[in-house]
């Protein structure tokens, strides 16, 4: 069960790095003082945020204050050609957080990270992960998590210069943790997994409905809209699509969830008491 | 190890989309809790655990953790056992080292969370960190992670050296039985990820592959459609949806699956040259 490692290994990463304890805090330049980060949790529940990395991205970061400092791979580093120092450091020209915060002059690690490759060989996340945001950064805010909530809050502290991390010392770089991403890397070859990140949308219909006691009904339907097309009217009783019964807004998501965009559906309405059926071309939008 | 690989490979912990929240049960009006922090010199940050009312035992709070990991000695000076149910779903099949339990109290600061999960591990590299600071301050007996936190709106300030938890209604639920049920899915990894809207729009956009510039182009929007009221126009660039960005009709999709209808949202587009802010409030259906 190694694979809860993504904090705690990332620490051991550090051990062996040096100049570490040289790094200074970055300058946190925030649009105000309290800003709104959108995330998502990933399949794995991480804490997922995207940045943009000088005007390149988004990418895909974890939140980790088991994390020293932020952490990008070598793949990252060179699509946005950060020059590193000769100490292993790099500092962003400009670290765009999604929901308006930049961070003036952060300073990043890179390396290839064993957790996030098996991970991402394993599509473990169900998204890409990039890179990880560490101490460095999250220490000059108050974070606040709340998964209630659709967006992260946070606020700049101000007159704060966060402690420079501390070395621990020669050893302890976890156990042989570190050939992890090599084989997760192997064993999603031999398990036929070869992770697909993109997003496919589902097909678009057009169609306004509102849950009644007795099913689901057309509210109304958008002039043009597929739905409009294929014949749909305002007051229709949804019965069935591809005769699959629908009795209310969930059973409608999950026919649509296996429909593309270009599929067309056999859907049965009610309409005055008489049963119609009508076929819908889904189409591009939402 | 390798056994455990395998499992590992196996729980690619799949689910229909991404979701920024689970279903929260209504608000609580607990008070917030606060509990100091310990800055390790690694700036990992400890703090104090009672485990069923043993301890205080030290342990790293970690936002990067999907498991709270306790190692073996003091999970057995706790008393705390295995699971019952007998062998710990997955975790059953992996043999020795790791044991699936649950906390019947587990006590962060004055903060209880009750029937937490959690494993028994003794995890390399918290035992480097625990080996590296022990003569200063103690040894660290694991990590607090998800399973925990997620129960609470959590604000963590560096600052001022502590951590606020408020109770949020929110259920991390059972992150094995997660990864058990999505073995299943693994040939889903290899198809992109349908995503669908949680409302309705009532517009389309598209992007050139070639163009790399950020946003989207509204290529059609239907007439009467909460996109039409909101003024959104044809040829719009649409750069941000509810402060997510939308530089890919994916990243559109994605944005509008995390609105739920009727919730007014700012939109920020480009046109002719100047940043103009709208508001959309999508309403129900597909």
């Amino acid at each position: 069960m190694r694979w809860v490692f993504i904090l705690g290994g990332l620490a051991a990463a550090m051990v062996a790095s040096p100049g570490f304890a040289a790094d200074p805090a970055p300058k946190i330049k925030p649009a105000d003082s309290t800003s709104e980060v959108p995330y998502r949790l990933t399949d794995t529940k991480h804490v997922l945020v995207r940045v943009k990395l000088n005007g390149q991205g988004p990418f895909n970061f974890i939140l980790d204050t088991g994390a020293p400092a932020v952490f990008i791979p070598n793949k990252v580093a060179k699509k946005i050609g950060l020059k590193l120092d000769d100490k292993g450091w790099g500092e962003f020209d400009k670290f765009a957080i999604e929901g308006g915060l930049v961070v003036d002059k952060a300073r990043t690690r890179v390396e290839d990270l064993f957790q996030l490759e098996g991970m991402n060989g394993m599509g473990m996340a169900g998204v890409e992960l990039h890179g990880v945001i560490g101490y460095n950064v999250l220490a000059q805010f108050r974070i606040t998590y709340d998964f209630t909530a659709d967006k992260l809050q946070w606020v700049h502290l101000k007159d704060f210069e966060p402690p420079v991390v501390k070395p621990i010392g020669k050893g302890g770089s976890g156990g042989g943790l570190d050939m992890m991403g090599n084989v997760m890397k192997m064993m999603a070859g031999l398990m036929g997994v070869k992770p697909n990140f993109d997003i496919a949308p589902t097909g678009f219909l057009g169609l306004e409905y509102e849950e009644k006691k007795d099913g689901l009904y057309a509210k109304s339907v958008l002039k043009g809209s597929p739905a409009d097309k294929g014949g749909i009217i305002a007051g229709d009783k949804i019965e069935s699509i591809k005769n699959s019964s629908i009795d209310d807004a969930s059973d409608l998501k999950k026919a649509l969830a296996k429909a593309a965009v270009g599929d067309s559906l056999k859907f049965t309405v009610l309409r005055d008491k008489e049963a119609k059926t009508l076929t819908v071309e889904l189409g591009k939008g939402l | 190890m390798f056994r455990h690989l395998l499992i590992l490979a196996l729980g690619t912990g799949s689910t229909p989309a991404l979701h920024a929240q689970d279903k929260p049960t209504p608000k609580l009006d607990d008070k917030a809790i606060v509990v100091p922090i310990e800055l390790l010199p690694s700036r990992h940050f400890v703090v104090l655990v009672k485990l069923n009312d043993k301890g205080p035992y030290r342990l790293i709070l970690d936002t990067g953790a999907p498991l709270t990991i306790i190692n073996s000695k003091v999970a057995k000076e706790a008393g705390l056992t295995k699971k019952a149910g007998g062998g710990g779903g997955i975790l059953g099949l992996l043999g020795g080292g790791v044991d699936q339990i649950q906390v019947g109290k587990m006590q962060v600061g004055d903060v209880v969370a009750e029937k937490s999960g959690a494993v028994v591990m003794d995890h390399p590299t918290v035992q480097a960190i625990s080996d590296a600071f022990e003569k200063e301050s103690g040894p660290i007996a694991g990590i607090i992670g998800f399973p925990f936190f997620a129960r609470f709106a959590m604000t963590v300030d560096y600052q001022k050296k502590e951590v606020t938890f408020k109770p949020n209604g929110y259920k991390p639920g059972d992150y094995m039985q997660d990864l058990m049920a999505s073995m299943m899915k693994i040939e889903e990894k290899n198809k992109p990820r349908v995503v669908s809207p949680a409302g309705l729009w009532g517009f389309a956009v598209e992007k050139e592959k070639s163009d790399e510039a950020e946003g989207v182009t509204v290529k059609t929007i239907f007439a009467d459609g909460a996109a039409a009221k909101g003024g959104l126009k044809v040829g719009d660039r649409v750069l941000t949806i509810d402060g997510r960005w939308t530089d890919s009709p994916g990243d559109t999709i994605l944005a509008a699956s995390l609105i739920k209808p009727s919730k007014a949202v700012a939109v920020s587009v480009k046109r002719d040259g100047k940043e103009v802010k709208l508001t959309i409030t999508p309403t129900t259906g597909n």
